[in-house]
This record gives structure tokens, sequence and C-alpha cells, in this order.
């Protein structure tokens, strides 16, 4: 086709300009509730405006009205956020800028320049939001700006939408080898990209270092993930799946924190008798707080965390990106005896225990023989009396527990463990609150269970003196099919979200429950291979590859290597894609070609018989064959019907057609 | 050259021989002449836009002799009527009866000499005949002769008293030529040469009326591969992108350049079209049609061939 050269008017057409108009509109959708309402306010209405002027030009502003516009933008973008630090401020920033280009498109230049914006728009919403549905939206948004960069490049025949998409996905399809070798040997930073920004993480949720009456209750009614776990060995029964996080030492009768003594770091006592080993590797979202979760009680210790005396896994910082960490738990287990210090922190009561809780704990002591007779006596008093297990509990007045104990009697697993943990305390028997999450959903998709927030359970641990600290739950007592159920909320009924309100049985909603565990599956298989794809993983590759000597050097090498691999067969595979290419053109090509290396060069509007005139003139000691090859070439390609003998005989003249340069030639030719 | 292929019948030794006759009459003016000759034998009507006495009706009668075709020559004036290109019913008494008196138009080849000196309600009687091959007078369809040539002139300055033709009047010529000052020798050779009014009273037809037809039949098999079409494709819709002119050029414009390429080989004793000839019949196929979006609107061919022919490729 000739390719030419139309010095075209410059101006972009309407279908162009609407086209980049809804291409920016589809690319800030995604983040519009990552930022303020102030900037989508702005956004929206400077694309209305645009697209008002599609149909009436003069709205457009000029230069005065743009400069009032942008500083309105600006200060817009700044006074939301006071500011510009920070990736919020930053991204409103830009996107304000970006939006009021829209107002000046007069040329395919500014076209072409929005476009590559928005490429950068389609990347800066990673910083916020890392998912894989994120991901193949703005994939997407990608190719159509692409197609729209091919069609203001203009050439495409009569349907250049269709052309243009048609172009566009055959080089996204094209780039994917290179862009797998840049994916995995490009140098990691070891913090990804997306943690760069100075942004405090606002609102994850999840356990917090305190227990307050209503702290467990809200995060039941949480719909989002707290980990995934993979287990390595048979996964133990639904009931035994207590994942220890917080412990929580000191209580002033409503709420209960950590305490001074949780704070002592000091040598984690070895477990006796360990034994039941269950092995897993834990995928934990991200939480902004140091601890790990474990089943109880961890054995080992991954890397980069440290056990405190109580049997806590905490990191060395916080946890603000997904963590993955291998682990071995044992199920059966004898703690060591504390000292005394432990045993006073365990035993600390607050000021306001009411008389008949003392004498509740009183009545305990006289009756048993022993401490977990004593332990079992409190259990069976929550079973026996008329306790309600329940999410909807009544708010509780400055002394919660003796109101629960003794009046309301409803509560969550909140109540139950603070209340119990007192009472043990007052029986002589040292006592601690463990905050962590009970059971986990299996998904047989994925091959692994999911521990969601609305898991989020408090136990109590008790101090026997023959046995070490005991894990005792007193909410499991009140009704054994709470914790039988695995899902912490299944039970809740009217208070719990919607999913655990369908009926298993039910064709939708199983439909519905199985999509969710592909969608979740995919989701972790995509934090799996992607996203946590680390320096480690690459230093891993290289160790594979045997290059683990070389570290980033043999990366770089690799990533040289690779990648000019990697354009070698792209680029032989599209050579070979084109045999439609007439082969007598192909010939002539090669002709011009050796002629223009001595100085002879086609000029693009020269034809072959002009072309071989002008060459006969200046090189007459190369008019022989050059007579002879378009003598042949000329009727074959104009005339009616080439016989491929000509094709071949043209082959065989230019294959022997080395002019050398004319030491005579001029040189201005 | 070496670069012909013969063709079945040998004819297009026939063209060759018009061309040397008239080139003993035209002096140096080889090009102009191949080009006329294409004109006709692509069916098509010819302008020549020139100053007076630089030979354009001696080529017209020229052309009119060598073909064996009859000539009449209408001088365009402003009070020329309709009547007097096409013809006029008389009574005749002796036959009780209208008789039509057919115009010049009733001849083989027309010389309409400067055209653009007549009212346009003249000219269009004339260009009207020439797009349709017939006239209808009084209701009558009467055929023109076959073949049916217009050979029309005009000058080139805007004078007083003169209409030039529109476009969409200039679109029927297939060609716009000039002919030019002949060279120095050419023109002391021609100073001392015999006169050219004798030349062609003497001059027999160097064709037969079969021969023509039979070569306009050629022109119309000579082969255009689909890189020529490619190539004219890209011609046209560089016209219709580019600012250099007002508007781009018609589909008609398009078959014109083709045929008019095909003439031109076959000329050049060739079946079929190579780029060469597009690029030698363009400008003179194009200019006339063509209105500079600068210069006051007016194109010469050279303005033609730099703004169109160096910026379409050929591949």
């Amino acid at each position: 086709m000739p390719k030419r050269t139309t010095p075209s008017i410059e101006r972009p057409e309407r279908t162009q300009v609407l086209w980049l108009t809804l291409l920016l509109l589809a690319a800030y959708v995604p983040l519009a509730p990552h930022l303020a309402w102030q900037i989508s306010a702005f956004v929206a209405l400077l694309f209305a405006l645009r697209i008002a002027a599609i149909r009436w030009p003069a709205l457009i502003p000029g230069a005065w009205g743009l400069v009032v516009l942008t500083l309105i933008g600006v200060a817009n973008a700044l006074s939301t956020y006071e500011g510009w630090s920070g990736q919020s401020a930053g991204a409103a920033l830009f996107v304000s800028m970006l939006v009021l280009k829209l107002m000046e498109l007069r040329r395919k230049e500014d076209l072409r320049l929005a476009t590559t914006l928005i490429g950068f728009l389609a990347v800066v919403q990673f910083l916020f939001d890392q998912s894989p549905w994120l991901a193949v939206y703005l994939g997407a948004v990608a190719v159509a700006g692409l197609a729209l960069l091919v069609d203001l490049n203009g050439g495409l025949g009569d349907t250049p939408g269709r052309a243009a998409m048609g172009i566009a996905v055959r080089v996204s399809v094209q780039a994917i080898p290179l862009t797998l070798v840049l994916f995995l040997l490009f140098p990691r930073l070891s913090a990804p990209l997306w943690h760069l920004g100075t942004d405090p993480r606002k609102g994850t949720t999840g356990i917090s270092d305190t227990l307050e009456p209503g702290a467990i209750s809200e995060l039941v009614l949480n719909g989002e993930l707290a980990f995934r776990v993979r287990f390595e060995t048979p996964p133990p029964d639904a009931n035994q799946l207590y994942w220890r996080g917080p412990v929580l030492w000191q209580t002033d009768g409503r709420r209960w924190s950590a305490g001074a003594e949780a704070m002592a770091a000091g040598p984690a006592g070895a477990l006796q008798d360990a034994s039941r080993p269950i092995r897993y590797e834990l995928t934990l979202e991200p939480t902004d707080q140091r601890w790990l979760f474990a089943l109880d009680r961890p054995v080992s210790v991954p890397e980069g965390a440290f056990l405190t005396p109580d049997h806590r896994l905490l990191a060395r910082h916080p946890i603000s990106t997904p963590r993955r960490y291998r682990m071995l738990s044992a199920l059966r287990y004898r703690t060591a005896l504390p000292d005394r210090a432990g045993r006073e922190a365990g035993l600390q009561i607050p000021d306001n225990v009411t008389h008949r809780m003392r004498r509740l704990a009183e009545d305990w002591r006289s009756q048993a023989d022993n401490d977990w007779d004593l332990v079992e006596l409190g259990l069976r008093f929550f079973n026996r009396e008329a306790f309600h297990y329940t999410l909807l509990a009544p708010r509780l007045g400055p002394n919660p527990a003796d109101e629960f104990l003794f009046e309301t009697r409803r509560g969550f697993c909140e109540h139950y463990a603070s209340s119990f943990a007192i009472l043990m305390r007052l029986a002589g028997i040292p006592s601690r609150v463990v905050l962590g999450y009970l059971g986990g959903e299996p998904n047989p998709v994925g091959g692994y269970h999911m521990v969601w927030q609305s898991d989020a359970h408090a136990w109590v641990e008790v101090l026997i003196e023959d046995r070490g600290w005991v894990r005792v739950d007193p909410t499991a007592a009140v009704d054994p099919s709470r914790v039988d159920n695995g899902s912490a909320s299944r039970m809740l009924g009217s208070g719990a979200s919607v999913r655990f309100t369908l009926e298993q049985n039910d064709a939708i909603a199983r439909l519905a429950r199985n999509l969710r565990l592909l969608a979740d599956s995919l989701d972790a298989a995509w934090q799996d291979w992607v996203l946590g794809f680390s320096m480690e993983d690459q230093l891993s590759l290289l160790k594979w590859l045997r290059l683990g000597g070389a570290r980033e050097y043999g990366l770089a090498a690799l990533l040289l290597v690779a990648f000019s691999l990697t354009l070698s067969i792209v680029l032989l595979v599209s050579l070979r894609d084109r045999p439609r290419v007439d082969p007598l053109e192909a010939e002539y090509a090669r002709l011009c070609r050796r002629l223009a290396r001595v100085g002879l060069e086609r000029r693009p509007n020269e034809g072959p018989w002009n072309y071989g005139s002008r060459v006969r003139a200046q090189r007459p000691d190369l008019a022989p064959t050059v007579d002879r090859f378009l003598r042949l070439y000329v009727p074959a390609r104009y005339g009616r019907g080439c016989d491929p003998e000509i094709h071949r005989a043209l082959m065989s003249l230019v294959r022997g057609f080395r002019p050398g340069v004319d030491k005579g030639a001029r040189p201005d030719c | 050259m070496g670069l012909k292929r013969s063709l079945p019948h040998g004819s297009p030794r026939l063209g060759e021989r018009v061309l040397e006759s008239a080139r003993a009459v035209i002096l140096g003016k080889d090009r102009e002449l191949r080009l006329a000759l294409a004109c006709l034998l692509a069916r098509g009507h010819l302008l020549i836009e020139d100053l007076p006495g630089v030979g354009k009706t001696t080529l017209a009668h020229l052309l009119a002799r060598l073909l064996g075709l009859d000539y009449a020559r209408i001088q365009f004036t402003s009070d020329l009527l309709p009547a007097d290109v096409i013809g006029v019913s008389v009574y005749d008494r002796a036959a009780e009866s209208f008789r039509f008196h057919p115009g010049p138009v009733f001849s083989q080849l027309l010389l309409a000499d400067e055209i653009n000196r007549a009212t346009p309600k003249a000219q269009s009687a004339l260009l009207e005949a020439m797009e349709e091959r017939q006239v209808t007078v009084e209701g009558e369809t009467r055929p023109l002769p076959e073949p049916f040539f217009v050979i029309a002139t005009q000058n080139p300055l805007f004078q007083v008293g003169t209409f030039p033709l529109p476009e969409s009047q200039l679109d029927r010529f297939l060609m716009r030529i000039r002919l030019g000052y002949p060279t120095a020798e050419q023109e002391k050779a021609l100073l001392t040469g015999e006169d050219r009014r004798t030349m062609l009273a003497r001059q027999q037809p160097a064709l037969t009326l079969e021969e023509l037809t039979r070569l306009q039949q050629q022109v119309a098999e000579v082969h255009a591969a689909p890189a020529i079409i490619e190539y004219l494709h890209a011609i046209l819709q560089f016209t219709r992108g580019s600012e250099r002119f007002l508007h781009g050029l018609s589909p008609r414009a398009g078959l014109a350049i083709l045929r008019a390429a095909k003439a031109w080989a076959l000329l050049a004793e060739r079946d079929y079209v190579i780029p060469e000839d597009i690029q030698a019949v363009l400008p003179v196929c194009v200019a006339h049609r063509l209105v500079a979006s600068e210069h006051g609107g007016r194109l010469d061919e050279q303005a033609v061939a730099a703004a169109i022919l160096d910026h379409v490729a050929i591949v």
C-alpha cells in the first residue's frame, strides 16, 4: 500500500475526541472511590463540558477561561487534601490536570498526549488497588487507548475503528512475551511500589489490640477476608481451628488491653510434649499491626518475626502488604509455668468487681477439688444458666461483666471471654484473654481455607498448675454448635451479612457460593503469582538457573539476553508472517537496496523505468544487469500474470548483483 | 528500450506511423503530439490552452488529416448561437416539410476555436453534445458521427468579453495541453521551411477508420495491474486530503487518468500500464480539474506534478 505522507490536517475528528473522552471516563471510574468527592465533582463538571462541547464547540473556554479553570482545579485538589504530598493528593492533582486537557484538544498532537497520560492514570490506580479485576479492566482500557493512538496516526481505510482496534489487540498480544520477560526479570524493589506513598492506610479492618464489649460483634458484620491458609498436613477439625492473635492481660473491668507483662520481651518458653504437628502456609491480608496469626500454638517462627513469652507471634514491622509465611503448630502441647510476675499479671483484678461476682467465684472455689474442677464448674455455669449467644447484645453500663453475668445474660464471645476470665481471677486462677479467629471456610476450588473477619473470636487461657496455660472457650460452653459450625456468624440470623442467610440447598445460593469460592481462588492465585512475586522469588529463579551467585548482575544479564531473544523471536515470527508481499516486489526492493548502497537510492515516486534510466545514466557499468532485471520485472509486475520462471530469474540476478562504489561517481547522488 | 512486448496485430506501429507524419509538420512538439493522439485514442476531448499563433489550429487540422476524419471548425464568438453549433431545421418548400441542416457539430473532428469567447449558452450546447455524443433538436435525437472528437482551444489570458469555462464543464475534456513556443532551432526551421498550409493539404491519412477503431479498442484492453490501481488510488486520495487543493479529484477524473495512461502505454507499444504512464498523463489530465487553494486557484502542469507526484510514493 502506498503509505504516504499525507500532511493531513492535524485537526482531530469528532469521533476521536469522543473516544478520548469516554476512555478518560472509563479510566477514571475505578479511581473515583479512592479520591474525595470534590475531585470527582470537578472531573464530572469538565466531562459534562467536554461532551456538550462536541455538540456546541463554542463552549470550549478560551485561554483566560482555561487559566481560571486550571486555578480552580488546582485549588480544589490542594484544599481537599491540604497539600500535595501523599498518593491521594498527587493522584487528585494529576486527574484534575488531565481532565483540563480535555478543554485543549485542538490538534491531534493534544490527543496523542492525552491518550498517553491516560496510560499513566491507569498505572496510578495500582497504588490504590491491586486486584486482578482492576488489572483486567485497566488492561482493556489501555488496549482501547492504543487503538485510539493507532487511529490518530491514520491510514486505516474504510473501517478505521475496527481496523484500529484490530491492530491494538494484535500489538498487545505481541507484547505479551516481552511483558513476561520484564515481569520475571525486572529487578524488584524489596517493597512494592504501591507502598511508596506516604498515605496512612485508612480504615484497615481487623482485630485490634484491645477488647471492649461490642468490638468483635462489629467485626462479624464485616465481609472482608482476614487470611488464607493452605494446609500441608491434613487440616484439623473445624473446632480446633483457633487462630491465635493478641493476648490480653490487663483489664479495667470494661476494657481489656495487652498489659505490662506482655510488653516485656523475653525468650519464649518452649512447649513441652508438643504433638499433633500441623504444617501450613498462611497469607495474611494487610492489618497494619505487628502480630501474625498462627494456629494455637505456634512452634516455628517465620523469618522477620519472633515469639513472645506468652506465645504471640510478632513481626518486626507492621504488616502493610499481604504477608505469606509457612508455619508449624502443635495442637497438643504443655506450656512452661510462668514466673511470679507472670502469675501476678494473670491475677490482676479490676476495681469494679461486685460483691455477687466475688461470691460466685468463692462459691465455685469451695465446691471444687482442684483448679481444673473449678474451670469446669464455671463452664457448666454458662451452660446451665439461661445464657444466650447473640450478636444483638444489649448495651451494657460501666460494669459490663456483672451486668452480663447476672442480668442481661445475652452476649457475644467478648462478653463470655472477659467475664469468664475475671471470674477465674477472682477464684485465684491466673487467666488471660486471647483474640484471634475461629474456624475457616474450606475453598475446594483453590484447595485452601478462607478465614474471614467475621470469624473473629475471643477466648480465655487459664493457668493450671501441672498443665501450664490451657485454652478454655466459655462461648463454646453455651452453644457448642457455634464452634462446630466452623463459621462464627453462621447462626447469627438477621444480624449477619447476607451471604450467611442464604439457604444452602438453594440452587442459586449454591451457584453464588461456588462463584464466590472461584473468585476468591482467582484472587488468591493473583496474590500468590503476580503481586507476591518478589525479589526472593527472582533470586530463587536465578538459583534454579544456576546463576545464583551473580545476583543482581545475573538478573540484569538474564534480562538483557531474554529481552533480545524474545524480540528476535517476535521479529522472526512477524517476518515469516508476511508472505503476502508480492515476491516480485520483494526482489525489486532488494535491487533498490543494493543500488541505494552505492548512492543510487530510488526516490519514492520514481517508477521502475525512470529509475533504470537514471541508473544507466550515472553508472553505465551497472546498466546491463539493471536493464535485464527491469526487462523481466516490469512486464511481470505490471503485465498480465507472472510465471515463476521469471521470479527465479530475478532472484538469481539480484543475488549476483553486488554493485561496487564507483570511484568516479558524482557525489551528489 | 527493449521493454516492448509486441501486440497481437502489430497495430501499435500504427500510432508510431501517425506520430512520424505529424512530427514532419509540427516541429519539436513530440510530447504534445503524443498526448493529443493518446487523448483521441482514449476517446477523449482535448482542450488546448495557449496564445494565438502557436499552432493550435494546425495541430487540430493535422490530426484530422492524419486520422482521415472529416473536419469542421467553429470560431466561437460572443454572438454565437446554439443553432450555429448544432444545426437548424429549415422549411423545405419542395418537400413541404422542415428539413434539418446539421451544424458543424456533426463532424468527426470538431475544432472549437476560442471556446471561452462564446456565451455560456452556446458553450453548453457544445459541451452537452460532447458528453452525450448525440444532440436533440426539436424533440428528435440525432447521434453524432463515430468517432467524434472535439479539440477546443482557449486563450489563457483573462480578457474582456470572455466567459471562462466552469470546472464542471472543464471536466468534460480528458486533457488540457499547452503547446508553447518552439525552440530557437525549430523556429528557424519553421521559418525557412515549407508553408504549413500546403503541407497539411498534401497530408495523406495515416490510418483508416477501421484501424483507428481498432486502436481505440486496444486502449480499453490495456492491462492495469493491481499495483497501478493502488498507485492511482493513492493519488486520488492524496488530492482529497491535501490542503493545496480546494477539493480533490472526482472518480470521473480517476477514470480519465487511467484511460489516458492506457492510451499512453499503447503508444509506447505496451499492453500494460506502468507507473510512468500515469505520471506522464497525470499533469495534463488533472491540471484543469483542480483548483489550487493558493495562487488564485490556477494550476499549471508543473505545479501539479510537483504538488502530487512528488508526494505519492510508488510501491
